[in-house]
């Protein structure tokens, strides 16, 4: 059994069989797998050269499926999937900034009655899906600003910048800047030529 | 370790390291928990006379608890990841006042009081649904089965089984 451990690592603990590191990708701690329940064999891919700092929860279900791009950067990101998420390549996502495929209650009171009655008799104490989770696809060369909320469903088009504290709750086309609670578009970006060609 | 002033229901957990960090409260039951709730990494923030109530079936988890004064939290309550209720300004809105503030915050304070800071108590009823990154200001009460939605900043009351969304917050639908 290869060490799957970190010497870096505050929390200490393994980094799951189904988590998958690309070459060079940089994993700050396995507490971000505290809430990790998936048992697909593909659980999470991380890209290489990828890194995923302090203060990132996988907080998946146990049929979800997270893939992070080659060189993206993830700090204190809170990824909440049921069934999948996608981020691209040279995604930058930042602090606080919560993405999610199910919002995981219904929406009728009496229906949330039931399950948080059985949340408390579960060990340990873990939602299961009341709804139905919609997968959500941050595509290529997305910047993230701090505090936003990704809500179900959502795809955000490739090189696009999402202002800090904006809530998404539909599409964002590719090269647009978009902010606000909701999110709206706020002007385009100009399609460049990609800088250095760096490759993974 | 769990303060003496606070109360624990039966079958409610506290979960996580930092729960009591910034707890300061010196009145009696200050912190009351109700019964079968979990609360896993909520950080109870709780002032020198804050006092706060949760009750029963409560599900929390890396929720944020500001109290300074009172907050009231019903049963069957969800809050999602890093939403906040705040019950305080915990400053001055006047500059001057400010000024005077910092000073008694500081190490210099000697037995300077803090000017008077504007707080409100917070309720939030039975059944209601607080998404992930949304905030609950001072004064503010929510009504039973209504749904904050993720990343909502509300600033008044909501009426009972809407869904609020937005900053500020506005009503989008009903439940």
């Amino acid at each position: 059994m290869p060490d799957r451990s970190m010497p870096w690592d505050w929390y200490g603990g393994e980094v799951p069989e189904n988590v998958v590191l690309g070459r060079g990708a940089f994993l700050e701690t396995t507490y971000s797998f505290f809430l990790h329940r998936s048992t697909r064999s593909d659980a999470i891919e991380i890209g290489s050269g990828a890194s995923v700092y302090k203060g990132c929860m996988f907080d998946t279900g146990p049929d979800a499926r997270i893939r992070i791009g080659h060189l993206a950067l993830l700090n204190g990101v809170w990824l909440i999937a049921d069934d999948g998420i996608e981020i691209g390549d040279n995604a930058l996502v930042s602090w606080n900034v919560v993405i999610m495929d199910t919002l995981r209650f219904a929406a009728d009171p009496v229906a949330r009655h039931r399950e948080l009655g059985q949340i408390a008799t579960r060990r340990p104490r873990r939602p299961a899906s009341m709804v139905e989770p919609s997968r959500v696809v941050i595509e290529d060369n997305v910047w993230i600003g701090f505090d936003c909320c990704v809500l179900p469903g959502v795809r955000i088009g490739e090189g696009s910048v999402v202002g800090a504290r904006s809530v998404v709750v539909e599409d964002i086309p590719p090269y647009t800047i978009a902010a606000g609670n909701p999110a709206r578009a706020v002007r385009g970006l100009e399609r460049t030529e990609r800088g250095p060609n760096v490759t993974a | 370790m769990t303060p003496a002033n606070v109360r624990i229901g039966d079958e409610t957990i506290v979960i996580g390291n930092g729960s009591w960090g910034r707890f300061r409260s010196i009145v009696d039951d200050a912190v009351v928990l109700g019964n079968h709730s979990t609360m896993e990494e909520v950080h109870f923030a709780i002032g020198r006379n804050g006092r706060l109530r949760i009750g029963d079936y409560c599900y929390f988890t890396h929720a944020i608890l500001l109290c300074d004064f009172d907050v009231r939290i019903g049963s069957y309550v969800i809050m999602g990841f890093n939403a906040v209720i705040a019950d305080s300004d915990f400053h001055p809105i006047e500059p001057a006042l400010r000024v005077l503030d910092a000073l008694a915050c500081s190490p210099l304070a000697g037995d300077r009081a803090r000017p008077p800071i504007e707080q409100l108590p917070v309720v939030i009823e039975d059944d209601v649904w607080i998404g992930p990154n949304a905030t609950i200001l001072k004064g503010v009460q929510v009504g039973a089965g209504a749904i904050v939605e993720a990343g909502a900043v509300v600033t008044t009351d909501v009426p009972s089984r809407v869904r609020v969304q937005g900053n500020p917050a506005r009503i989008v639908g009903v439940v």
